[in-house]
């Protein structure tokens, strides 16, 4: 299965259910699309192994002890953006690093266990990055909606 | 954002389903060696409490939008409610998150083309009432993203 041709809409229609419900039986996705539970089974095992599927349990930031999320947007000078993004993406805290078009060079998601846990962050690591011209921050406050699809694969 | 108590037990089951999610209660439980009836129970609160949630990745190559950029927005927050009710509407809206910075409220957008991104920026989330200024940036290369960990609260308390 390499290309959209040879994924059809049954397929799509069994894939938005274990959206809904990733742990939905067989019997109930046959039932709520009308179709013959052995049907679902074939489809899902042919989607997995071939690798375009994969059904999986996410977790909220809670689950891993982030309660705090801050946006940094960076403006690089005098070194290669994408040199800085890598050796911030080397950082625990480093949720998440991008190279963004805009008036920042860098954007970079950081969780953190706390508040108080910034300064230290900013001193002991965040700071000894060469090239940073300027940071902006944001804190989090409320997450108000969040795709549970969020795959992304760093390059 | 809360601070749920979880012990080890929990952890392991959330490290289990987080490789693949069709695992059987009955094999979780042979594999932690505890009973059936206890993985259902934490599985029960664990999902109740908008902590875990079960969900299909495919193939990036197979999805309708694999590009990301970032829309950040200033709104008259008097109005938020409404705003964001709205907001959350908007299907190409990722996530969105209120922040305590320049802009107010920070959305991801997944597209596909260009135009759709010009579509959601300056017919949904510019027509949406209160919202003052629009400042999009688009990520031109993932350099790290941590998968599997999400808003779950977010989805599933609303």
């Amino acid at each position: 299965m390499d290309d959209l041709a040879d994924f059809d809409d049954t397929d799509l229609k069994i894939v938005e259910q274990l959206r809904r419900n990733g742990r939905a039986t067989h019997q109930q996705i046959a039932k709520a699309l009308d179709i013959a539970p052995t049907t679902v089974s074939a489809r899902m095992r042919r989607m997995e192994e071939s690798g375009t599927l994969r059904v999986v349990a996410v977790s909220d930031f809670a689950v891993h002890g982030y309660h705090v999320l801050i946006y940094i947007g960076i403006e690089v000078s005098g070194r290669a953006p994408g040199d800085v993004a890598e050796e911030l993406a080397q950082f625990e805290e480093v949720f998440a690093a991008y190279l963004v078009t805009g008036r920042y060079e860098v954007s970079v998601l950081l969780a953190l266990p706390d508040v108080d846990d910034l300064s230290q962050f900013v001193t002991r690591k965040f700071s000894k990055v060469a090239g940073i011209r300027s940071i902006t921050q944001s804190i989090g406050l409320d997450i108000i909606k969040f795709g549970l699809d969020s795959v992304e694969d760093a390059e | 954002m809360n601070r749920p108590d979880l012990d080890d037990l929990d952890h392991r089951i959330i490290a289990i389903l987080s490789k693949d999610a069709r695992v059987s209660n009955r094999s979780i439980a042979a594999d932690l060696g505890v009973n059936e009836g206890t993985i259902r129970l934490r599985l029960k609160r664990l999902q109740q409490e908008g902590l875990i949630a079960f969900t299909a990745l495919i193939s990036p190559r197979l999805d309708r939008s694999t590009r990301t950029a970032f829309v950040s927005i200033q709104a008259d927050m008097t109005r938020f409610k409404q705003i964001a009710r709205e907001l959350r509407q908007i299907p190409t809206i990722h996530s969105i998150m209120t922040m305590l910075g320049p802009f107010n409220i920070m959305t991801t957008c997944y597209y596909r083309a260009i135009e759709d991104l010009h579509e959601v920026t300056v017919r949904q989330i510019l027509a949406v009432d209160g919202v003052q200024h629009v400042e999009t940036s688009i990520a031109v290369k993932t350099v790290k993203f941590t998968n599997g960990v999400v808003g779950v609260s977010a989805v599933t308390n609303r």
